[in-house]
């Protein structure tokens, strides 16, 4: 959950008073940019991502206008941009006018839990608008403070200090850094970053700092979100119509985490405990659709409901069902199973037979009595299984889920549909 | 601020060695000890440790206690009032919900200050929280573990703190050996312990990290912590990426860094653990290279490659710890703590190819489980039919569901909207076997109904007519007469069905209608035959075995009756015919052996139902409502019994169906209906722990009284509405098309009748008058609302041809009074009024020749919602045995109110 651009940071920068830069969004009309420009001298314009998409710069994805003609040529190249980063391909949805703002510094400023103080520290330079990873490490500085005191203007004066900042800066930084704390603690956030701030002649003699650019992630376990009243398709580029599902159901009883690895995936492993998700997940691959933890001991109702909608989203692409966890503390083998084996057999009765070859590896609370009540559905339902202690390796018993994919590719799974009466050969 | 910690760091930390992290002077205080999780994990750690836990806190709950092996745990309103009770305690834990930690962790830190450790379990605790729990712990000086973790545990004291480290049985797994664990894991903090086992370690203290943003005691701790031990000689470090907590670790003692999670580094977002996401610098990759580099080696270790030092050695798969930990110790000198146990080789313990011809690799022969699982397996596969764990079931069902958007009820994941597709038969017996009949289960059940629906010279029939005749409504006559057929009545029939569970559970029979299959193994003791025979010929079980041969049907429980010498017992056959019934569910686990046994009592209970409701003149010695006795158990279904007892004739197929429809619609509208709490009341009040004495005939009395003339009494209504409608207007065939009736006039003219006297009522201040069977309380808001129920029924018998003159009457009236402007929009047709209106069609031939009286249309009204409901409600009652808790669904006295 991450927002970037000054669209909506602006806004939220509002909140606290911050200054920040004029902004148009992508509704803007032609008069109201030229405005904007006659006011600024020229406007930046640049794409909208969803989600944390940076690098813009760097991709030649912003563009600056002096004139109206300019500004809605480089409105007509970046409204649909589409950005690859890494793996991913993002594609823009509107584009911003900002209006340009002149300076002679720029900073940088962020505010995030530091892993090495474990606190929340801020990160500043007034060399900032470039990437940080390109400052020497005397440039630039990073100061934990307490939490509950808060971020407090003598921790800004003591890092420009040791930073060794110019004088006239000094005093409107101390001024307002410190009302981003309220921002940053108080709405949810775990990392808040503006980059540049760029120090503007408020007043003959007098700087002011406004916020050019934005970036935020936010933590999706906090509710304090939802103070910001910011729309909720804001984040729905970040996930699936299957993810949301899923998210609806996120409590503390009992754990709902999902990722999409690869909707084209043959193996759906429901995994349980974040230990147990990183070794499938790198195990699996991309042979996996999903990434999952449902540890936590779920409730019977709860785990059913999940496990409902993996299949209803997942189930028929499927050659595995690879249940898969390791030696549970206290989540009940039991409770779980049986809601998993209670929702695979009701997608059956109402979906139809698929043809899938059912991998269990598991210890725990109750566990025979839920491979039991596991097996006795698998049986039911007339479909090849292996279900495996602990005392058997998890990552061997992720290989033999592998092996058993492949040899589904390779005809297996015709040969299972056949046995379950499925017309088509169980054709993907 | 002083630090009062150890000298090592530059922060608070006060724990020196990991044999300091638990001890057997500590006592814990928990927080939300009677939460959902605590309430199943404190009780293990508090005996496993010898009885650490002084009391617990759960606001609202002071007085009550956490029951455990070894004595209870008294629970206080807050740790005031617990410390102000004389109880002293330097550990807390805390389960509480994530919104909660922060301030529980307070309340602990500023209310005594003899605390010296925080235990927090609680997963998805803000980072916010996080922040601030994380200054608290500096500012109280208090080391802190968790949040997200399994809290600690050791092996040598035999006390645990927190989560459930080594599960449910922690001495299993926790064997004392001189290996510290320390996990970003919970779950594999224990698998770790316990693949240590094959490799012959044991451990000392596990600890459970957490893997949240902010680890409180993280790998730093750890590893001093490790070096102050003398107990521990070496550890296992499970660690993923994300944070910078094991970079520049001083490790003083042999270490196997196990690093998972280079895949993740695709991964935008984090799964499972919350702080498990790494970026450039904290990747799987970067840990690996600190690890390697403390270690001085330049590879993974693998079996294939066993890379490592005296110092350690880094793998990324938990399988190799082991190994590599075994590698290491060796150059260090220092043998295993016990001979290894085990091994991590691939070994199915239940598996079947279903016919399949599987690649060698693939088709791995099933291997017997390590001891305890081998003996509990061996035990489950004693163990006949399903076992359900006992929850309180207040409000709360495990056969029927009502989705709240569409109000559609599931019975054991069948919609109602096929259920009334289903003949009363099947419905009836869905709900108990939880699985649909095939024609062969419906020819049993029909006769086991049939059977017992004559109650001529019974005393049953002598007071349901005596109920009748004091002017009691039906469901006050059913009562009655279902109180008299106690456990007393029905003993044989259910010792009958015990004996054959008893005789067929490990003989191989998996089908209770295959006649082929071989029982000449079963041999019944002197005991068991005397539950399935009599000293005499029963003439009954003469008659019944004729009418089962008669309707053809199949039993191979019949069949091993008849291949019995001596006298067969009515109750044997209908054991036998109910037992057949519910074999293959009981087989597949879907219900236990609490239900086959109860089986006949509920046929019976059915019967009565239908018996009861007809006058006592209409039980002769040898016929039914002046059908035959030897017609209606050859031939006869529970469905047609029912419409008999109605109406008092036989169906044609064309009654038959929408009769069955609207029966299969109202067989139940889930577990909040009054009619159902009616029931689960009287099976709590039974104690469903004790299930051999609930009395389901009882039970069935509280479904009974659950019911009145506003619950199912109320189905009259909408047809006195329709009769006031059609009463002059000389209908004769309710389901002729060509009735020549104009409806749309007459729903015009009511309409605007309606309206006026709204309008009057509405001038004079008087309530305003509802057509009932109009409008729903869900399915309003839109320009045209229906209620789906209404809208499945009706194309349902829409695509049968089959015509009702009061249904389109209510389609025409909805309109109708939206077109002459009495409604803003289209109201729907509830489904109450589709139910009235198919009884009313078929009454109506009978109520126009005047053989019916308004009052008995009413009274068939009220008995037909009966005959629904008795199904789901059966359900319900036989759920609740199975599942439910004495008591269970009384209210706290905390949420009764008082008014005046």
């Amino acid at each position: 959950m991450q927002v970037t651009g000054m669209l909506y940071g602006a806004r939220m920068l509002k909140l606290v008073d911050f200054p920040a830069s004029t902004i148009l969004g992508p509704e803007a009309s032609e008069s109201a940019i030229k405005d904007l420009i006659e006011k600024c001298g020229s406007v930046f314009v640049k794409p909208i991502f969803r989600g944390g998409i940076g690098k813009k710069g760097k991709a030649g994805l912003i563009g600056r206008a002096k004139d109206i003609k300019t500004a809605m040529a480089e409105k007509e190249r970046l409204y649909f941009v589409t950005h690859k980063v890494g793996k991913m391909t993002y594609k823009a949805q509107g584009v911003t006018f900002e209006g340009a703002v002149p300076a002679d510094y720029e900073v940088y400023f962020s505010i995030s839990d530091s892993t090495k103080f474990r606190a929340p520290t801020i990160t500043i330079t007034h060399h900032g608008g470039m990437d940080i990873e390109e400052l020497d490490s005397s440039q630039i500085i990073e100061v934990p403070f307490d939490a509950l005191t808060g971020l407090k203007a003598f921790v800004i004066a003591n890092a420009l200090s040791d930073l060794g900042a110019p004088r006239e800066i000094v005093s409107p930084l101390v001024q307002n850094l410190p009302k981003l704390w309220d921002l940053f603690h108080h709405h949810g956030m775990t990392t808040l970053e503006l980059n540049p701030i760029r120090m503007t002649v408020d007043s003959p003699g007098r700087l002011s700092p406004v916020a050019c650019d934005f970036k935020c992630g936010f933590d999706r376990d906090d509710p304090r979100v939802s103070r910001l009243n910011l729309p909720d398709d804001l984040f729905v580029e970040d996930i699936s119509d299957f993810e949301q599902e899923i998210n609806q159901l996120r409590t503390y009883q009992g754990q709902s985490d999902v990722y999409v690895i690869n909707d084209k995936g043959t193996i759906l492993a429901p995994t349980f405990g974040g230990g147990a998700n990183s070794l499938v997940t790198e195990g699996l691959g991309d042979d996996a659709i999903i990434s999952s933890d449902f540890g936590g001991n779920p409730p019977y109702e709860k785990m059913r409901e999940v496990m409902k909608i993996c299949l209803k989203h997942w189930l028929a692409q499927t050659n595995v069902l690879f249940v898969i966890g390791g030696k549970s503390n206290n989540t009940d083998i039991f409770e779980t199973f049986r809601a998993m084996a209670d929702a695979l057999r009701e997608h059956f009765n109402e979906k139809g037979p698929s043809p899938i070859y059912v991998v269990i590896g598991r210890g725990g609370v109750n566990l025979v009595r839920g491979m039991g009540a596991f097996k006795d559905v698998l049986e039911s339902l007339g479909l090849p299984y292996r279900i495996f202690g602990h005392d058997s390796a998890m990552s061997d018993v992720v290989r033999y889920s592998q092996a058993v994919d492949k040899w589904m590719k390779k005809g297996g799974r015709a040969e299972i549909a056949a046995k379950l009466g499925i017309s088509n050969g169980g054709k993907l | 601020m002083k630090n009062r910690g150890i000298e090592e760091f530059k922060y608070f930390v006060g724990i020196r060695s990991l044999g300091d992290i638990a001890s057997k002077d500590d006592r814990i205080c928990v927080l939300n000890i009677l939460g959902g999780e605590s309430r199943t994990v404190t009780p293990i750690s508090h005996a496993y440790s010898g009885g650490n836990v002084v009391f617990g806190t759960s606001p609202g709950r002071q007085g009550q206690v956490l029951e455990t092996r070894i004595g209870n745990i008294p629970v206080y309103n807050s740790v005031r009032e617990g410390l102000k009770d004389g109880h002293k305690f330097n550990v807390g834990v805390v389960y509480l919900p994530p919104a909660g930690v922060r301030d529980g962790v307070a309340e602990l830190i500023r209310v005594n200050p003899n605390l010296t450790k925080i235990i927090i379990i609680t997963e998805k605790v803000s980072t916010h929280d996080a922040r601030e729990i994380r200054a608290l712990g500096q500012q109280g000086q208090v080391d802190i573990f968790g949040a997200n973790c399994l809290g600690i545990a050791d092996a040598w004291l035999q006390v645990r703190y927190g989560g459930a480290l080594g599960g449910d049985h922690p001495a299993e797994t926790l064997r004392k050996g001189c290996v510290a664990i320390y996990s970003n894991s919970g779950n594999f903090t224990t698998t770790i312990a316990n693949y240590l086992k094959t490799g012959g370690w044991g451990t000392t203290t596990s600890v459970s990290s957490g893997k949240d943003v902010y680890i409180h005691f993280g790998a730093a701790e750890f590893a001093n912590a490790l070096t102050n031990d003398p107990r521990s000689k070496a550890a296992v470090m499970y660690v993923e990426p994300g944070g910078y907590y094991e970079q520049e670790l001083k490790l003083t003692k042999p270490t196997v860094a196990c690093v998972v999670g280079r895949w993740k580094a695709n991964l935008t977002r984090a799964v499972g653990h919350a702080g498990a996401i790494g970026g450039t610098g904290d990747s799987a990759v970067a840990k690996e290279g600190w690890f390697k580099d403390r270690f001085g080696v330049d590879d993974l270790f693998t079996p294939e490659n066993p890379v490592c030092s005296a110092k350690g050695a880094v793998v990324a798969n938990i399988a190799y710890i082991p190994a590599a930990l075994t590698a290491v110790m060796t150059l260090n000198k220092i043998k295993p703590d016990f001979p290894p146990e085990g091994d991590l080789s691939l070994k199915p313990w239940f598996g079947n190819n279903q016919g399949l011809n599987l690649p060698a690799d693939l088709d791995l022969p099933i291997v017997d489980a390590i001891s305890p699982y081998r003996e509990q397996i061996a035990e489950l596969d004693k163990q006949v039919g399903a076992f359900f764990p006992r929850q309180p079931m207040k409000d709360c069902s495990g056969s029927s569901i009502m989705d709240a958007t569409s109000q559609i009820t599931r019975v054991n994941g069948v919609s109602i909207l096929d259920t009334a597709k289903m003949p009363m038969e099947s419905n009836l017996c869905l709900n108990l076997v939880r699985e649909a009949n095939d024609d062969n289960d419906n020819a049993l059940f029909n006769l086991a109904v049939a059977s017992e629906v004559n109650l001529h010279g019974d005393a049953i029939l002598a007071a349901a007519q005596a109920a009748s005749d004091a002017g009691n409504a039906p469901n006050s006559v059913l009562a009655t007469a279902c109180a008299i057929l106690g456990p007393g009545r029905v003993d044989g029939a259910r010792k009958a069905a015990e004996t054959l569970v008893e005789l067929f559970a490990h003989s191989g029979v998996n089908q209770g209608d295959d006649e082929n299959a071989d029982f000449s193994s079963i041999k019944a003791d002197a005991l068991q035959l005397a539950c399935l025979l009599g000293d005499k010929q029963d003439a009954k079980a003469k008659a019944m075995l004729a009418a089962f041969d008669a309707r053809g049907a199949r039993s191979v429980f019949v069949k091993y009756l008849r291949s019995l010498k001596g006298h067969i017992t009515a109750d044997a056959v209908l054991a036998a015919l109910t037992t057949t019934i519910a074999w293959e569910p009981l087989m597949r686990k879907r219900i236990s052996t609490l239900t086959v046994r109860n089986l006949p009592w509920y046929a019976r209970l059915f019967a009565v139902h239908i018996g009861a409701s007809t006058a006592a003149d209409d039980h002769g010695k040898n016929s039914f409502c002046g059908v035959a006795m030897t017609e209606i158990m050859a031939s006869w279904t529970v469905t047609e019994l029912a419409y008999l007892a109605l109406t008092g004739k036989k169906p044609s197929a064309d009654e038959l169906f929408p009769f069955q429809v609207m029966m299969g619609l109202i067989i139940s509208n889930g577990v909040g209906t009054i009619s159902a709490q009616g029931a689960k009341g009287a099976v709590s009040a039974d104690g469903p722990e004790s299930p051999e004495r609930v009395q389901i005939n009882k039970c069935m009395v509280g479904f009974l009284t659950h019911t009145g003339f506003a619950h199912g009494g109320n189905g009259f209504e909408g047809i006195q509405f329709l009769i006031e409608c059609f009463r002059d207007k000389g209908l004769t065939d309710a389901g002729d098309p060509n009735h020549g009736i104009d409806l749309k006039a007459m729903a015009e003219e009511y309409a605007l009748a309606f309206g006026k006297d709204k309008k009057v009522r509405k001038a004079v201040g008087e309530p305003i008058r509802n057509i009932p069977g109009v409008n729903h309380p869900v399915f309003k808001g839109l320009m045209v609302n229906k209620d789906p129920r209404e809208v499945f029924i009706a194309e349902l018998l829409k695509g049968r041809g089959d015509s009702n003159v009061f249904h389109d009457y209510y389609s025409v009236l909805v309109k109708a009074l939206f077109d002459t402007g009495m409604t803003k929009n289209i109201f729907c047709v509830n489904i109450d009024a589709v139910i009235a209106t198919i009884l009313l069609k078929l009454l109506w031939p009978r109520y126009q020749s005047g053989d019916f009286s308004e009052k008995s249309m009413e009274t068939s009204a009220f008995t037909a919602f009966l005959f629904g409901r008795m199904a789901g409600c059966a359900g319900e009652i036989d759920d609740h045995i199975n599942r439910g808790r004495n008591m269970d669904t009384r209210t706290p006295t905390s949420q009764c109110r008082f008014v005046s």
